[in-house]
């Protein structure tokens, strides 16, 4: 028998301050946190093997039970930070012009990474427009 | 895809046109926006987690969002839509025309990146003795080294509401939708018997469903009737992916060919894999509520058929379900309902090849069976709950359950597995005002005899209790060491536990927090030698603060533990 967890983790924090009649910024920040791993699988020996009286021999006595390190085959680790700023700017009462841009950056702290291979990477956005009411 | 999407977009503009061109005097608008910019990506090392809902390229896109609104003295429409790139579209429209005509049009596109599952930890090799590998063992190949898989999906919907007649109430209801998915995905394939290798293909994507439901319903001597017809198909237009699968034969010396080959359905051909099924889906469902009493009824009675056209298998299903809602007291009322169901999947033979036919010496065994399908059932629900206010602050409600499901031919055909369970739930509700409010809920199940896989998991050690078939043949062989199997297996529990908590304060208009707590725990036990159970907590916590006119602040987070405990069990080269 062997236990499986797994843990998760979510922060969060958004602002936005209007600075004058025309000026409101805006700001995320944000991190996940998850992990997921196997206990050691450990396979008790002596009862594994067992003596045959008929052959003279253990069973399977040729087999290596060693699975120590069975459980690092599947784990997840990572982390994700994302960070945002931006801003709107209202130029008339019809236009606004707006600019944000955001950061993401993972992390993958599981080195062996058997299943996906390593996941660590990052990327950023960076987005300008105008626009119009009416 | 593309010319899809110009048409939908184009419609969705050409619907807003229309709105404009209907609308009479005394028409205003709703505030009104269009925006027009681009966007600059950029990816730095592994894009396919971090990236996952981006395209995955460093490049410049223009991007649009364009909200419109018309409201008038008996008509309303909203366009809201959103132009990311080519792959990620949004684009709604709602509205309403008196008390006659309500709709919906939704047109999503988005494109999911997925990684490839590199294989790495499928690689073992059994042990003659100390250091030295003997000759059984299994390995891996990726044969698409430089593959991209994503999924871009795209989803219409639309739904329409339609009041035909407003003295008999009599509405027509219409939905739609449909789905499209494109793009490359991974396939593995393994080669039994002779070398245990498991290889990596890419495969295209080029599957599609389509959903219909349309329904009528109209008021009748003071109850209200209704029909809906529904229809939904799935089919895969994606070309097949093929495997070679190896000339059988011992792998440490190449010997044996006719025993090995003897053995199988397939060997030394190219043969497809991982072929989606194309199906189809009709049902007919009747409903009537109304009062009858002191109470009021619902219930409803539908039929459905599946097919697969690729293997000519279909299933049926009967479902019935009926609620009766009644006031004991002015503040106290009773819930009681009752769903029945039942399921059938079309019995298949299995005809296979008789095993080792063709060798010169030793049995021959025929294996040929009837696949009685674990979905074919008989399923029965019950429950009643009593709400009742117990003052102007709380809320109570005691819900009490029993469900009864029996699997006619699973696991052995007539002697079916039969499951029952007995639910018990409660729960409170605190309101102070509207400055607190607290949810508390309690729901325990014990089920007796739930699912549990029809072959034991575990295989006595040794052989010394099987003998050949004939007694004089030499061999002993692995289908035998059937009957050395033991331990059922499930992971359903017996006993499950739930519970949940949310808190709310709001103290002022500046400020308002929510914290909360889900747990559930479950376990097994009627396993002989084995201890099944998961464990899960998530708690919560959001903030809200809005200490003036010029500042807005949200924090929080949560938190999830999952454990579950269960068997390892690990493949033995040695027979």
């Amino acid at each position: 028998m062997a236990d499986y967890k797994t843990n998760t983790i979510n922060l969060f924090l958004h602002t936005s301050y209007q600075v004058s009649p025309q000026m409101t910024l805006f700001s995320t920040l944000s991190y996940n946190k998850s992990t997921g791993k196997l206990d050691e699988v450990v396979m008790d020996l002596d009862t594994t093997r067992l003596w045959n009286e008929v052959r003279g021999i253990y069973d399977l006595q040729h087999q290596n039970f060693d699975f120590s390190e069975m459980n690092e085959y599947a784990k997840m680790d990572y982390g994700l930070l994302g960070i945002s700023l931006g801003f709107d700017y209202r130029i008339s009462p019809r236009v606004t012009l707006s600019a944000d841009g955001q950061y993401y950056d993972l992390k993958d702290d599981n080195e062996d990474g058997y299943v996906y291979g390593n996941e660590t990477g990052s990327y950023f956005v960076v987005r300008a427009g105008v626009g119009y009411q009416f | 895809m593309k010319y899809l999407q110009i048409l939908m977009l184009s419609g969705l503009l050409v619907l807003s046109i229309c709105g404009l061109t209907v609308a009479s005097q005394g028409t205003t608008s709703d505030v009104n926006s269009v925006w027009i910019g681009s966007h600059y990506t950029d990816f730095s090392d592994y894009v396919k987690k971090a990236g996952e809902y981006n395209l995955g390229n460093d490049e410049v896109l223009p991007e649009i969002k364009l909200n419109y609104g018309l409201r008038g003295e008996n008509y309303f429409m909203r366009l809201n839509s959103h132009y990311y790139d080519d792959k990620n579209i949004f684009g709604n429209l709602t509205g309403y025309y008196e008390d006659r005509l309500k709709f919906n049009v939704q047109y999503q596109s988005l494109i999911k990146q997925a990684g490839r599952d590199l294989l790495e930890n499928l690689e073992a090799r059994e042990s003659v003795g100390g250091n030295t590998g003997g000759g059984k063992m299994l390995t891996h190949e990726v044969l698409d080294a430089d593959a991209d898989y994503n999924t871009h999906r795209q989803m219409i919907t639309t739904e329409a509401d339609f009041v035909i007649d407003k003295k008999h109430k009599v509405n027509l209801m219409v939905a739609h939708r449909t789905i499209m998915e494109s793009g490359t995905e991974q396939m593995i394939s393994n080669s039994h018997c002779f070398s245990c290798h498991i290889t990596s293909r890419s495969a295209d994507i080029d599957k599609i469903t389509h959903q219909i439901i349309a329904g009528l319903q109209a008021e009748v001597v003071g109850q209200t009737i209704g029909y809906e017809f529904g229809f939904r198909s799935f089919k895969s237009n994606a070309d097949e992916v093929y495997n070679h699968y190896d000339v059988a034969v011992n792998p440490n010396d190449s010997s044996a060919a006719g025993e090995f080959s003897s053995r199988l359905l397939y060997e030394d051909s190219t043969l497809p894999y991982g072929t989606y099924p194309e199906t189809k889906k009709m049902s007919h469902k009747f409903r009537v509520k109304g009062d009858a009493g002191k109470g009021n009824y619902a219930a409803a009675i539908s039929y459905s058929k599946a097919e697969n056209n690729i293997t000519n298998l279909a299933s049926t299903a009967w479902v019935g379900s009926a609620s009766y809602a009644v006031g004991l007291s002015p503040r106290t009322r009773l819930i009681a309902r009752v769903k029945a169901s039942r399921l059938r999947t079309d019995d298949t033979l299995i005809d296979l090849p008789n095993y080792r036919e063709g060798t010169s010496a030793g049995p021959q065994t025929n294996f040929d069976f009837t696949r009685y399908s674990s979905l074919d059932r008989a399923d029965a629900r019950f429950s009643a709950e009593v709400i009742s206010r117990l003052n102007k602050k709380v809320t109570a409600s005691v819900l009490l359950g029993y469900d009864w499901i029996d699997r006619y031919d699973y696991p052995i055909a007539g002697e079916g597995l039969t499951t029952k369970r007995m639910k018990g739930q409660l729960k409170v509700r605190y309101r102070k005002g509207i400055k607190y409010s607290t949810f508390v809920k309690y729901r325990f199940e014990k089920t007796t005899d739930p699912f549990v896989s029809g072959r034991g998991l575990f295989e006595e050690r040794g052989r010394d209790e099987l003998n050949p078939i004939p007694e004089t043949f030499r061999f002993v062989f692995y289908f035998q060491r059937e009957d050395l199997r033991y331990q059922s297996i499930t992971t359903e529990p017996t006993d499950e536990h739930i519970f949940e908590w949310t808190s709310r304060w709001m103290p002022d208009r500046k400020v308002n927090l929510t914290i909360g707590l889900k747990g559930s725990y479950d376990k097994n036990g009627d396993l002989d030698s084995l201890d099944i159970n998961h464990l899960a907590l998530r708690p919560n916590l959001n903030l809200n603060i809005n200490p003036n006119m010029n500042w807005s602040i949200n924090l929080g987070g949560n938190y999830g533990y999952y454990k579950s405990s269960g068997p390892i069990t690990v493949a033995l080269f040695d027979g």
